[in-house]
């Protein structure tokens, strides 16, 4: 008997301890989301307010993503009132992937902003398509706000990309007009519920997706920063279904929507060199326009790309060292972005950062503006080089536009040891002529001179 | 980023590049030349003294070749 009120005491501690996790008391008052859908990307941007019930102050709240779509979140950010950025930690129970926040002010009632994108959620419907036909997608929401609070009041809209609309899941009160569908007002939403939704709409914005991203860049001392990016890219759209008909792509204005012919890679304003090539060579069909504050190419494939074909080519610039690097004494930070500009609302699947520093370069300590996995560091020979040039490499999965940010890289580097590139050619040339000297010297006669003859002068 | 730091930049401006590569490369070749012509002509006895001559001829010729060698790579943009 006394085994059984342990063991029922134990059940009502650990039901307690869950129940305390969350506090009941905070409510969703008002949630504002937008869910805009007209590009590849799901970007969703929350409004919360934030309300406790017992008007006691607020000091962390845990945002919600659920579990089936944690996989495809690619960016995310809590931002309070003021637009200040607040810090997150995720956590991950049978409801989804948490994101714990401390809120700055102590008040009882408090606003959020949240923005998340997701990648590959827009799912294209039919997945086949002929050249000629239109491009569908679907995406799978939930009408409602996912949360471990209860909301009071909610309201979404999806902004779609055309006002084509197949079909979209109606939760009354539900509306379209034009590219917009708004769901709600709802009133009094329970926590954690869900009414999934699918929207069905035409989208032919370029569905494409870098599928590896290897971005090098080799450090000298001489004042140059060379950046190079070799590029697997794939059309992540609905796959080409039957055969391309050049002339049917060429005279048809109509043919081939949903196919990339070509997009615009912006690089810093900086750039010089700029090549644009692939396995077979220079790619002729690119336009390069200096503006004020960069240098924006136009990039067009060899081909148009339709719905599962690839394309892979190279692109690298040079950039002058002082844009980038900073020192004092023999104390360098190389302060470079992480990841660049490709196209407009791009997706990375992965990217593998190499940093070349010059020969001799020791103490080298990396800061990266978000977690990347390090791989381990090797050494990299290329002119005039004797033991290597060290090289950092990282890589991350998932990225978005959103993670155009700059990592920070310490080093030291001895200003002596540029002398030794210059010494190694003089070395080199110095023994050539040394070479001489002594084959001067040596006498391969088989015969040996009689007399030794005087010369005619 | 520590507030002391300063924007680097290299001990040699970029734009003289091209500049250091030709007169260094034009020196390099008169010092060579002048080894080699050197060579042919000296008398093959007595060579005490030439030996010391021939070395800093040689080396003259050398340092200006490595050198300008290194400024032209840069010229042509290989950033070693």
């Amino acid at each position: 008997m006394g085994k059984f009120h342990l063991t029922y005491l134990l059940v009502v501690c650990l039901i307690w301890s869950v129940q305390s996790a969350v506090d009941v008391e905070i409510q969703n008052k008002n949630v504002d989301r937008t869910i805009d859908l007209t590009s590849q990307l799901v970007k969703i941007s929350y409004k919360i307010t934030l309300e406790h019930s017992a008007k006691k102050n607020l000091n962390s709240y845990s945002f919600l993503i659920p579990k089936n779509e944690r996989k495809s979140l690619a960016y995310i950010s809590i931002r309070d009132s003021s637009k200040k950025e607040l810090k997150s930690t995720e956590e991950t129970n049978a409801d989804g992937a948490l994101f714990l926040v401390n809120l700055p002010a102590n008040a009882p009632t408090q606003i959020l902003l949240v923005e998340t994108v997701f990648t590959k959620s827009l799912l294209p419907y039919p997945t086949e398509i002929q050249q000629s036909e239109k491009q569908l997608v679907r995406y799978f929401g939930n009408a409602y706000f996912y949360s471990q609070f209860k909301t009071l009041s909610q309201k979404t809209t999806i902004q779609l990309s055309s006002k084509n609309v197949e079909s979209y899941t109606s939760v009354k009160p539900s509306s379209q007009s034009d590219s917009t569908i708004t769901y709600g007002p709802y009133e009094n939403i329970a926590a954690l519920s869900t009414q999934p939704i699918t929207v069905h709409f035409e989208n032919h914005s370029p569905f494409l997706t870098v599928t590896r991203l290897e971005r090098v860049i080799e450090v000298s001392h001489w004042g140059n920063i060379a950046v190079e990016e070799t590029i697997d890219m794939v059309h992540s759209g609905a796959k080409l279904k039957g055969s391309f008909s050049r002339y049917d792509y060429q005279k048809d204005g109509r043919s081939g929507q949903a196919s990339v012919k070509s997009y615009k890679t912006i690089l810093p304003a900086s750039a010089t060199g700029v090549y644009y090539r692939d396995t077979n060579g220079n790619i002729s069909t690119s336009a390069m326009r200096v503006h004020k504050d960069s240098v924006e190419l136009d990039l067009r494939p060899r081909f148009p790309l339709f719905g599962g074909w690839k394309t892979h080519y190279t692109i690298g610039y040079n950039v002058p060292s002082f844009e980038y690097l900073f020192h004092t004494n023999e104390n360098y930070l190389l302060k470079m972005r992480l990841v660049d500009h490709i196209y407009d609302d791009m997706v990375i699947d992965e990217i593998v950062v190499k940093i070349i520093l010059p020969e001799g370069s020791t103490n080298i300590k990396l800061i990266t503006p978000y977690p990347v996995t390090r791989l381990s560091d090797s050494l990299h020979y290329t002119y005039l080089d004797t033991f290597g040039r060290p090289v950092i490499q990282f890589t991350k999965n998932n990225l978005v536009e959103n993670h155009i940010h700059e990592f920070n890289l310490k080093y030291n580097f001895p200003k002596i040891v540029m002398i030794q590139e210059p010494l190694l050619i003089v070395g080199f040339l110095y023994i050539l002529f040394l070479c001489v000297i002594i084959w001067m010297r040596l006498d391969f006669s088989i015969t040996k001179e009689k007399e030794a003859h005087p010369h005619k002068e | 980023m520590e507030p002391s730091m300063t924007r680097y930049i290299s001990p040699i401006s970029p734009s003289v590049f091209p500049h250091l590569a030709t007169v260094l490369l034009a020196m390099g070749t008169f010092f060579t030349a002048w080894f080699f012509v050197f060579e042919v002509t000296r008398p093959t006895s007595n060579g005490k003294n030439l030996i010391v001559k021939e070395l800093l001829i040689s080396l003259f010729a050398a340092s200006f070749l490595g050198f300008g060698v290194l400024f032209l790579m840069l010229t042509v943009g290989i950033y070693v």
